[in-house]
C-alpha cells in the first residue's frame, strides 16, 4: 500500500510538477475547447443547411420538383455518403496531409484544418439529426403556416424549425459529447490537444497512468459541464409544452 | 369571387377530383357535405393551393391563381384557413400565433398586430388566454383562436375544413357559434363539415359531393328536405 502511494505520488509529481508539466493540459484543454466549439458552430449551420435542402427537396411535390433543388439535393446525399461512411481520422489524415499539403504546420493552421475537418464531420451528422427533427414535426403546422401567407421559408424559420430544434436537443446533445471526445485524434496531425499533451508527458517521464486518467478525468468533467449546459437549453424550450 | 373551371386532382391512380366547375360569389356561405372520401376537403385544399390541382383553372379574385407565375403567398393572405386539427404553431403563444404573419408579412407594426389579436380575441372571449401556449388550451379554445388567426390577415373569404371534426362534443357549439357571427357579418366563407344544423342555419347554398364531384347543390331547404338524386337521399338518410 505505501508503495503504491510512492509510486502515485511520484507520477503525480513528474505528471504535473516536474518542468511545468501541467501547462501541457491547460494549454491542451484550451486547444480541444477551442477545435470542439468553432467545429460545433460550423458543423450546426453545416447541418442545418443540409437538412433544409433535404427535406424541402422531399417535401416537393412528386409532379413539381425544382431542379435547382434536385442538384441541390445529390450534392448533399453525396456528402452524407462519403461523411458518415469514412473514418473521421482519415478525413483529417487527408484534409491536412493531401489538401493542406505544405501548409505550414504552425498551431493556427492546425486548429484551422482540425475545426474545417470536425465541421464537415460533424455537420454530417448533425444534418440527419435535425432532418427527423423536421420531419416529425406535424405536416399541419407548415400548411397553416403557407395558408396565412407565409412563405416556404419563413414557415420553415419562424414555425417548423424551431419546433423541430427543440425536439431534437437532446441527440445534439450527444452528438456535441461524441465530437467534444473525438476531437481526441487531432494528435494524428500534430495538433497540441488534451490527449497529445497527455502523450507527450508519457514520452518524457515514462509515467502512463497519471496522465492518461487525468485526461479522463478532464474530459468527463467537460462532458459534465456540456451536458449541463444542454440540460438547461432543454428546460428553457419545454416552456410551450407545460400544461 | 372564386370561379372553379374544370377542377381534377388525382393523387396517382385515384382520382379524388373529377371536373368540378363551381363559382363561389362574394358575401355566399357555402357548405360541403358528403360521405367521407368524397373529395370534399381535397376541393376545398384545392382552393387555395394546398393541394395542386392537376388540371383545370381557378380564378380568385379576378387572377387566376393556377397560373404557373402567381405569388401564391400573397394570394393566401386573402383567404383564411382553419383546419379540423386547429395547427396552431405549437412553439408560439397564442397571441404569437395571431400576430406572427401580419408582422412579419409587414402588413402591420408590433403594436398594431398585438392590438387587433387583443381585439379578437376580446371578440371570441379568449383574451385572457393571450400569453397561453396552445398545449394549454381545450380543443374548443384552439380552433376559436385558430379562427382568430385567419381573421387577422383581414381575409376575404374564409375556408373552414371540418372545423368542428376533432372536438369534444361539448365545445362544438362555442366553435360554431363564432363562425355563425362571422357570417352574419358579411363574410364569405366555404365549409366543409357534418354539422347538418349548421348548414341547414348559416349556409346560402349547400354542395353534395360524392366520388370526386358535385352531385346536387341548392338552398338548404332544397337539399335537405328535397333532395333529388338518390346518393343525396341515401347520405342524408344516414346523418340525418
Amino acid at each position: 500500500m505505501e508503495k503504491l502511494i510512492e509510486v502515485l505520488k511520484l507520477g503525480i509529481y513528474q505528471t504535473f510538477i516536474l518542468k511545468d508539466n501541467y501547462q501541457y493540459f491547460v494549454r491542451g484543454v484550451g486547444i480541444t475547447l477551442q477545435v470542439t466549439l468553432f467545429s460545433l458552430i460550423f458543423g450546426l449551420i453545416l447541418g442545418v443547411l443540409v437538412a433544409i435542402i433535404r427535406s424541402a427537396h422531399d417535401q416537393q411535390p412528386e409532379n413539381r420538383r425544382n431542379p435547382v433543388l434536385g442538384f441541390f439535393n445529390v450534392l448533399a446525399k453525396i456528402y452524407l455518403t462519403v461523411i458518415r461512411g469514412t473514418p473521421t481520422m482519415v478525413q483529417l489524415l487527408i484534409m491536412w496531409f493531401v489538401i493542406w499539403a505544405g501548409t505550414r504546420s504552425s498551431e493556427a493552421n492546425l486548429i484551422r484544418c482540425a475545426v474545417l475537418t470536425f465541421g464537415i464531420n460533424s455537420g454530417a451528422y448533425v444534418a440527419e439529426i435535425v432532418r427527423s427533427g423536421i420531419m416529425s414535426i406535424d405536416k399541419g403546422q407548415m400548411e397553416a403556416g403557407r395558408s396565412v401567407g407565409l412563405s416556404y421559408a419563413q414557415a420553415m424559420r419562424f414555425v417548423v424549425i424551431p419546433q423541430a430544434f427543440k425536439n431534437v436537443l437532446p441527440a445534439l446533445g450527444n452528438e456535441m459529447i461524441t465530437l467534444l471526445k473525438e476531437t481526441s485524434i487531432v494528435t494524428v496531425i500534430g495538433l497540441k490537444d488534451l490527449t497529445k499533451g497527455a502523450m507527450i508527458i508519457q514520452g518524457n517521464t515514462y509515467q502512463a497512468l497519471v496522465p492518461f486518467f487525468a485526461i479522463a478525468i478532464i474530459y468527463l468533467v467537460m462532458v459534465l459541464l456540456l451536458t449541463w449546459v444542454m440540460g438547461k437549453v432543454e428546460r428553457r424550450l419545454r416552456e410551450s409544452d407545460l400544461r | 369571387m372564386i370561379y372553379v373551371n374544370d377542377l381534377c386532382k388525382q393523387f396517382g391512380d385515384n382520382k379524388v377530383l373529377q371536373n368540378i366547375t363551381e363559382h363561389i360569389k362574394p358575401g355566399e356561405k357555402v357548405v360541403v357535405i358528403g360521405p367521407s372520401g368524397s373529395g370534399k376537403s381535397t376541393f376545398l385544399r384545392c382552393l387555395n393551393l394546398l393541394e395542386q390541382p392537376t388540371s383545370g383553372s381557378i380564378t380568385f379574385d379576378g387572377q387566376e391563381i393556377t397560373a404557373p407565375r402567381t405569388d401564391i403567398n400573397k394570394v393566401r393572405q386573402h383567404m383564411g384557413m382553419v383546419f379540423q386539427h386547429f395547427n396552431l404553431f405549437a412553439n408560439l403563444t397564442v397571441k404569437q400565433n395571431i400576430t406572427l404573419a401580419p408582422i412579419r408579412l409587414k402588413l402591420m407594426t408590433k403594436e398594431e398586430a398585438d392590438a387587433e389579436a387583443m381585439r379578437l380575441l376580446n371578440r371570441v372571449n379568449l383574451a385572457d388566454k393571450a400569453d397561453a401556449y396552445p398545449a394549454q388550451l381545450s380543443g374548443g379554445q384552439k380552433q376559436r383562436i385558430a379562427i382568430v388567426r385567419a381573421l387577422a390577415m383581414k381575409p376575404k373569404v374564409m375556408l373552414f375544413d371540418e372545423p368542428t371534426s376533432a372536438l369534444d362534443p361539448e365545445m362544438v357549439g362555442e366553435v360554431l357559434e363564432v363562425m355563425k357571427e362571422l357570417a352574419e357579418d358579411g363574410m364569405t366563407m366555404v365549409v366543409v363539415t357534418h354539422e347538418m344544423g349548421f348548414a341547414r342555419e348559416v349556409a346560402t347554398r349547400v354542395l353534395f359531393m360524392d366520388g370526386g364531384g358535385i352531385i346536387e347543390q341548392g338552398t338548404p331547404e332544397e337539399v335537405f328536405t328535397n333532395p333529388k338524386e338518390a346518393r343525396t337521399k341515401d347520405f342524408l338518410s344516414k346523418v340525418l
